[in-house]
């Protein structure tokens, strides 16, 4: 319609608010209800109906969302790797093989299995110490020069050096994922990790594998920890409590406190005097960790952290008495972010160094004392210290462990031990040996799978039995059966490695099948029902929810009664079954107006093409990898069309609004593809912009000004867009041309605080200046969702009675502006009403600027000036829609789902583990707190998405004439698109996932973009009920007061 | 919807757009379906030195294509009227009729003109705006200057110089065609497809091949020149006079 822009017709705001409302009440009274009394009747019952109405429509997105939850979590029950825990434990007098020679097993003070050669051990985590932190740098280049990270913790590698006998230093390779939970695991059992614990980090869950650290309780060994709190998760209990200090692990905002409280005590616990105290302390440093997550390795504080570190080593280095093993190692690595969780080179990297003053470690070769200078040489796994520990203390190995015991730790200081390391190594393969002999009783194996194994340890045994044969066998021999030995753990190793990528395919097959059939049903009623979907939405809704019921009991029942299904599944399979019949006997009922919902349309066919295009494209991991760019390039494209199709408009206001915004849209699409981070896999087609450099998680000081241009253009730019259509009335003054500023001001506040606490720039106390920003940052959350509803539900529309006396005071007056309509014309002066044309709209995107103001609170600097653009491409997208008078159209929906995907990257994510800015948790919190934490790191991660389905009532809403029949209808329409186009990525990426479960790029880029699907899907659905759909009854109802009822349905 | 599938074009009463008739020489009539052709086999002729050195060959491309472009626009096409004389630019009709009765004595001295003033108009406005079109639909920013001029100079060439050959400076036909609003015949048919075909060039950038010819511009321009034959071969044989309704 457009026709703001007329603003020479008003001079003059003449009368009073007040006053020209009753007027106007009275003017109305007689120009468009009718009787005053049966108008008020007539209002109670539309009230009631449209209350009621709306709320099924609710309910029915409600319906979806089930829908898409029970696929969801039959597919991921099947696809996320489960391995068959088995609870046998090892125990002290059963050896898995007959030991060799005189040595009696069973005693724990002698060595359960294996004579022992320490009766104490400290083991030290340095969580997050990446290997090539640990060895000197040596340039490759000119170019090369060491970066913050490199140099800072020489100890370690000096030690290796000097003291061969003494210490060794290896590369620590871990299993991804790469979180400190699963790699305590791993460290503890000896096994490999399964990809469903990876998103229990922030709830771990309490082993009851076979593991070293319940050996050494069962041993009565007393056990101290110091240090991250994710062990006592893990083991609940075990710990002395007296000598045991745990802290918070994911403060990473934190650098400090754990360390400190670490060191304060450990070292009482290193003194003589306490020594009988205790037998093992774990002690786990988070520092380097949290600098990482904060800063990035590339920086100062991480060098300092590591100085810090080499000094706290040197120091129980030398509080260490003779009969004390000492251990140093990271769990995992970080990659250059200074994040971790995936399975790239830097994140499973870490250091392990052992030490003792003993001296009876060796090399069997003297050019392994160096030790090697980057991690691809002679790494070992991380599971080999469960062995390696085990045996140094007399411990059984833990039933389900895969490792082997580490060379350099039982070949004597000579370095030609063989005889101990071939057997400590059939030890380790006897008990492998019995732990798979279990595993194949307790879950059937094909034979092909565990043949060769089986073949390895034949010949292994050969080996040994001549060897045993020969009263004195020579060097050759021993050594040739450790290697057989070696080479079967090796081997079951890898084949353990593939067989538990055992995926549940009927599970993902029935997950595939729920998930596609309401993707159907969601298109057809999205695109496929002629007429207003308000009047057929109560059918849907029942049918769906008693199927679903129905489904549910006759699927326990079934469950219940046939033995070999499984329960939960079974019932979860039937709930959406019977809900996919109710929901086809409802299209049945309907079928008169149901019409194919292919695209008839160029639109139509653009809208449908794109998302296609999109979701096939996940097939390929290269596309995949490059989504960002590859929405940029869609998104200009629709731009393209738009401006093309604005062309074609007959008005030149159309034409010309039209063609200016596709052009503001391509432009701010292109500038906010500026702001990127990237992912592993792009380098090094890709340069990281989003913090201050490629190895940084900080802002750079530029960046900490784009909050501040955000709060002091963004709500002008917003009132312009009102004022075009005179709806800059009432609540929405103070709202858009102060609230809002004030809030976004807050914000980058904030964040300018937030670089002043990471640069140290103030002289304030970092306590004070803590609760100064989370006071800042609770404010804002606050006072945006608590005022901003306040005025979003209680504000009447935001409309306003203009009376003028016309200077032509004769009857010919020129053609008046439609979008403020003329209510009585006397012969003088002339009443309309301001904001009429654009009612609705103006009212709804208050509501998208309350979301606004929460997300970008969240968002670093960057990503807060994405979220800002993104506002300004919502905005011109509103207008482009309404200049080409495509609101009924899939466009709308389609493009801002297109937008939502693309600033999901533009605010610094990508789809992996590593790139979720965990600490967006402590913005306005200090500790974890749920379910605050995870709804923080949501609003953080999905922000975009958020955004975007908040805002798609919007485009039904824009600049619609108040009294247009079905917008409620509309509204629905329009956000089923929405949700369609999400349903279809994530059923695609969840196809894809599936289809490629052996493809090796499986868990670095299709798991990943499954989950982000899926998640995704998740958080828009509830969007789209209880924000979206759910806000516009406010809007609807404060209009219906002004215009009668009839306002967005008919009744 | 309703409002643009049935589409009626703007209201301007002097632009009657009819497709744009080449000119009725014999050798018009054997060259314009040799032309595309021949551009492309030069193409395909320098393709692998292109791949090996871009920046150096498209340069030298780019001197044939012209050169072969301003062939084509010399011998087969109707030069505008619009600008170079004083006539309102309503010309399209009048401009075919004066062709038809008087083209034999037109020598190609009352072209040259035109057809110079075309090139400098492509070169100073076409491939600029080309080259903002790549940039804002993803191409590298702050690297690749050559790489990304020498592509929007290509495209320019083949899209943009025969449009102002035979619009001039008609801003309404510049509108209709932003807007599609006009018939498709040779010239709107092969911008059309230059465009279109380097929009799909696009898509094999991304791919982990590791081929050598992945690397920027070299798709882009390979999309161009395929999708010039082909909008030539669609605009001025298959689905000449057809307005594309959208």
């Amino acid at each position: 319609m457009g026709n703001g822009v007329h603003k020479s017709e008003f001079k003059s705001i003449a009368a009073a608010f007040a006053k020209a409302k009753a007027e106007k009440e009275k003017e109305d009274a007689q120009a468009l209800r009718g009787a005053a009394q049966d108008a008020r009747a007539s209002d109670k019952e539309w009230e009631v109906r449209f209350k009621a109405t709306h709320g099924l429509i609710v309910a029915f997105f409600i319906l979806i969302l089930l829908f898409h939850i029970l696929g969801l979590y039959l597919f991921t029950s099947g696809f996320l790797l489960t391995r068959l825990v088995l609870n046998n434990k090892s125990e002290c007098p059963v050896p898995p093989i007959e030991p060799l020679g005189i040595f009696e097993p069973g005693s724990s003070d002698r060595g359960c299995w294996h004579p022992k050669s320490f009766q104490k051990a400290i083991i030290v985590i340095v969580d997050a110490l990446r290997y090539d932190f640990t060895v000197p740098f040596k340039a490759q280049s000119a170019e090369d020069k060491p970066h913050h990270y490199h140099n800072s913790l020489p100890f370690l590698y000096e030690t290796a050096l000097q003291y061969p006998n003494n210490a060794f230093l290896l590369p620590f390779i871990a299993d991804p994922p790469t979180t400190t939970l699963q790699r305590l695991k791993g460290l503890t059992t000896g096994t490999l990790p399964t990809f469903i614990d990876a998103g229990s980090n922030f709830a771990g869950t309490a082993i009851d594998e076979d593991n070293l650290v319940a050996q050494l309780r069962d041993a009565s060994r007393r056990i101290v920890h110091l240090g991250d709190d994710t062990w006592h998760s893990l083991f609940p209990g075990y710990f002395d409590p007296n000598l045991t200090h745990a802290y918070d692990s994911f403060n990473v905002w934190d650098l400090h406190t754990v360390d400190n409280g670490v060191n304060e005590h450990l070292f009482p616990l290193l003194d003589k005097s306490n020594a009988g105290k205790w037998d093992v302390i774990f002690a786990h440093y988070l520092g380097v960790d949290h600098a990482g997550h904060r800063y990035g390795p590339d920086h100062p504080a991480m060098s300092a952290k590591l100085e810090q570190m080499d000094g706290v080593l040197k120091q129980v280095v030398d509080a260490l008495d003779d009969e004390t093993l000492l251990v140093i190692m990271g769990d995992h690595g970080m990659d250059s972010k200074g994040d971790h969780g995936g399975e790239s080179y830097d994140e499973v990297q870490a250091a392990l160094w052992m030490y003792s003053k003993k001296g009876i470690f060796g090399r069997t070769s003297s050019s392994y004392i160096e030790p090697p200078q980057s991690a691809r040489e002679r790494p070992v796994a991380q599971i080999d210290l469960v062995p390696t520990l085990s045996l140094l203390l007399g411990m059984p190995i833990p039933f389900n462990n895969l490792g082997a015991p580490i060379e350099e730790a039982f070949i004597g200081r000579a370095g030609n031990d063989y005889v101990n390391l071939a057997k400590v190594r059939r030890l380790t393969a006897a008990q492998i040996h019995r732990y798979q002999a279990e595993y194949a009783l307790a879950r059937k194996l094909d034979a092909s799978s565990t043949a060769l194994p089986l073949k390895l340890w034949e010949t292994a045994t050969e080996v040994w039995a001549s060897v045993k044969k020969r009263g004195n066998p020579d060097k050759d021999l021993i050594k040739s059966a450790a290697i057989a030995y070696s080479k079967y753990q090796f081997e079951t190793l890898s084949i353990c490695r593939g067989l538990w990528a055992r995926f549940d395919v009927s599970s993902m097959v029935c997950g595939i099948v729920v998930l596609t059939s309401a993707l159907i049903m969601l298109g057809f009623y999205a695109r496929g029902i002629d007429g207003d979907r308000v009047d057929v939405t109560p059918t849907f809704l029942v049918r769906g929810f008693s199927g679903m019921f129905v489904g549910a009991t006759i699927g326990s029942v079934v469950g219940v009664s046939v033995s070999t299904l499984p329960l939960i599944s079974t019932t979860i399979v039937a709930t959406a079954l019977g809900g996919n019949l109710g929901m086809i006997s409802a299209f049945w009922s309907i079928r008169k107006r149901i019409s194919s919902p292919t695209p008839t349309t160029l639109w139509g066919w653009v809208s449908t093409v794109f998302p296609l295009l999109l979701s096939i494209g996940f097939a390929a991991n290269s596309f995949t990898i490059w989504e960002d760019e590859i929405l940029l390039f869609f998104l200009s494209t629709f731009g393209a069309l738009l401006a093309i199709s604005s062309f074609r408009q007959k008005s030149l206001l159309d034409r010309s609004l039209g063609v200016y915004h596709s052009v503001l849209f391509i432009i701010l699409t292109r500038i906010a593809s500026l702001s990127r981070l990237c992912r592993e896999e792009q380098m090094p087609y890709c340069k990281s912009t989003y913090y201050a450099s490629a190895n940084s998680s900080t802002s750079a000081g530029w960046q900490l000004l784009i909050p501040f241009g955000l709060a002091l253009f963004l709500p002008g730019i917003i009132q312009t867009y009102y004022n075009r259509t005179k709806s800059l009335q009432g609540m929405a003054i103070p709202w858009l041309s102060f609230a809002l500023r004030a809030f976004l001001l807050l914000s980058a506040v904030f964040w300018l605080l937030d670089a002043a606490d990471d640069g140290d720039w103030l002289s304030i106390d970092n306590t004070v200046l803590k609760t100064i920003k989370i006071s800042l940052s609770r404010i804002v959350l606050f006072a945006t969702f608590g005022v901003g509803y306040i005025v979003y539900t209680r504000s009447p529309s935001f409309l306003n009675i203009e009376t003028h006396t016309s200077p032509t005071a004769n009857g010919t007056s020129t053609p008046s502006d439609p979008s403020q309509p003329v209510i009585a014309s006397p012969a003088r002066s002339r009443v309309s009403i301001l904001g009429y044309s654009n009612v609705h709209g103006s009212r709804y995107f208050i509501l998208i600027t309350i979301w606004l103001v929460a997300v970008t609170m969240v968002q670093k600097p960057m990503g807060g000036g994405a979220i800002g653009i993104l506002a300004l491409q919502i905005l011109a997208l509103l207008e482009i829609i309404d200049h080409n008078k495509l609101t009924d159209t899939a466009v709308g929906p389609v493009v801002l789902g297109l937008l939502g995907s693309f600033h999901f990257f533009k605010t610094g994510h990508q789809a992996t583990l590593a790139s979720i800015q965990w600490e967006s948790a402590f913005i306005p919190l200090r500790i974890i707190v749920y379910p605050w934490s995870p709804l923080l790191v949501v609003l953080n991660t999905f922000g975009a998405q958020i955004l975007c389905a908040v805002a798609v009532p919007a485009t039904v809403l824009w600049k619609q004439p108040p009294k247009k029949r079905g917008l409620l209808g509309n509204i629905a329409k329009a956000m089923a698109t929405h949700v369609l186009f999400y349903a279809t990525i994530a059923l695609a990426t969840t196809m894809w996932a599936g289809w490629l479960r052996r493809h090796l790029m499986l868990y670095r880029i299709f798991s990943p973009r499954f989950m982000v699907g899926a998640i995704v899907l998740a958080v828009v659905d509830v969007i789209a009920a209880f924000v979206a759909v759910g806000g516009v009854r406010w809007g609807f109802l404060s209009a219906a007061e002004v215009f009668g009822p009839e306002v967005g349905m008919s009744i | 919807m309703s409002s643009t599938t049935t589409v009626t074009r703007p209201t301007e009463p002097s632009t009657i757009a009819l497709p744009i008739e080449p000119l009725a020489t014999d050798f018009a009539k054997i060259y314009i379906h040799i032309h595309p052709f021949l551009l492309l086999s030069l193409y395909i002729y320098r393709f692998d030195a292109i791949v090996g050195d871009p920046v150096s060959t498209l340069p030298t491309l780019l001197v044939g294509s012209v050169g072969l472009q301003l062939v084509y626009i010399l011998t087969c096409l109707p030069p505008t009227t619009a600008g170079t004389k004083s006539n309102p630019p309503m010309l399209a009709k009048i401009g075919l009729k004066k062709k038809r009765t008087k083209q034999n004595e037109q020598g190609y001295g009352d072209k040259v003109i035109p057809a110079v003033l075309s090139l400098i108009l492509t070169a100073l406005l076409g491939v600029p705006l080309i080259y903002i079109f790549v940039v804002l639909f993803g191409g590298p920013l702050t690297t690749h200057f050559l790489h990304t001029f020498f592509c929007a100079a290509h495209i320019a060439f083949l899209a943009v110089l025969p449009l102002v050959y035979v619009f001039g400076v008609d801003s309404g036909r510049w509108r209709e065609l932003a807007g599609l609003l006009i018939p498709l015949d040779d010239v709107v048919g092969g911008a059309l497809g230059t465009v279109f075909g380097a929009w799909v060039g696009a898509v094999p950038i991304p791919l982990d091949w590791d081929r050598e010819w992945q690397k920027w511009p070299v798709t882009i321009v390979t999309g161009a020149y395929g999708g010039y034959v082909m909008g030539k071969l669609l605009g001025g044989q298959i689905l000449k006079g057809k307005v594309i309704e959208i």
